[in-house]
């Protein structure tokens, strides 16, 4: 049974993941189609960055990790920087667990 | 900054996610070892699947004993939002072969969506940086689920160090990097809310498709509100 389930959900996850990259869009979309494909990729982004940030691990955050979301937009803000961004939240994340762990 | 070629770039960029990931495939192969799944299952979970968050899900659902087409319909729901992703990464693949492109749809996971969009909002259009990225995440995946089925529960508490902020945080600077108006901001605040509050309410299987494919319809609304 475990091999139909690793066969099955292999088949399903490809299918989903290989369909829009095969299937062409029309060459002309309307003007909200449009907008809305541009709003896409950053929702589906802070998509899964919001559940990671409020409600980690399924329980609401006690603060480290919107603290350090809050600081990696700043830092990423001012510098224009992903990798000193990312080292940034790691950093806070840490230091804040660690604190309140304490 | 200076100008790395797409493959230096990849790497230099995501290596914290790349990190992170290798520290989540350890921990899959040790739950799937500790739910009783044979070794040669577990490597061609990540082999076949590889799917992150869905896996786990498998070795979860598999555990409570459920029938294998719920274990397949679960895997469904929770990797739909890939269908989104994919269709935000197709303009970018217009000049490639099919074989090219169905080989790329087998490597596209969150972080690989997320890298290749932050690459290519940068104005820069090399799939070599989605190629090589993805590529190293799956092969990081494989080797950490091996890793993680053989050393099993020696690991540490990952989750101290913060060493699973990286992927979050890495995503979040994506998203700034992004930002070109007021709208954009708003659609990224509202869906982050969207999928932690369906997050929240036990319905994460379909958080971030329901979100990510919610969110953007106030970028329509909005701009059409601004014509008017």
């Amino acid at each position: 049974m475990i091999w139909l389930s690793i066969a099955g959900s292999a088949v399903v996850t490809y299918a989903v993941r290989a369909f829009a990259f095969r299937v062409a869009l029309p060459t002309s979309l309307p003007r909200g189609v449009l907008r809305y494909l541009d709003a896409l990729p950053a929702a589906i982004i802070a998509a899964l960055v919001g559940p990671a940030v409020l409600v980690p691990g399924g329980a609401v955050t006690r603060g480290p990790e919107l603290a350090a979301v809050i600081v990696v937009i700043g830092v990423v803000a001012w510098r224009r920087n992903l990798l000193a961004g990312a080292l940034a939240g790691v950093a806070v994340v840490a230091l804040l667990r660690l604190v309140l762990a304490a | 900054m200076r100008r790395l070629s797409p493959q230096r770039a990849a790497l230099a960029e995501g290596w914290p996610v790349l990190v992170t990931v290798f520290v989540v495939g350890t921990s899959f192969g040790i739950v799937a070892r500790q739910a009783g799944l044979a070794p040669a299952e577990i490597v061609a979970t990540s082999v076949f699947v590889f799917a992150g968050a869905s896996q786990f899900a498998m070795v979860q659902v598999f555990k409570d004993g459920a029938a294998w087409p719920l274990i397949v319909a679960t895997v469904l729901l929770i990797n739909l939002r890939h269908l989104l992703m994919a269709a935000a990464l197709r303009p970018y693949f217009t000049q490639v072969t099919i074989a090219r492109r169905l080989a790329a749809a087998f490597v596209l996971t969150d972080e690989a969506f997320a890298m290749a969009i932050g690459w290519f909002r940068r104005g820069r259009t090399e799939l070599t940086y989605y190629a090589t990225f993805a590529v190293a995440l799956y092969l990081g995946w494989i080797a950490a689920t091996i890793i993680g089925m053989v050393v099993g529960p020696s690991i540490g508490e990952p989750r101290r160090f913060g060493v699973d902020f990286a992927i979050t945080a890495t995503f979040t600077a994506i998203v700034v990097l992004g930002l070109r108006r007021r709208s954009d901001a708003v659609v990224a605040v509202v869906s982050a809310l969207i999928a932690a509050g369906l997050t929240f309410f036990g319905a994460s299987v379909v958080a971030v498709v329901t979100a990510g494919a919610l969110a953007p319809l106030l970028a329509v609304l909005v701009r059409e509100d601004g014509a008017a």
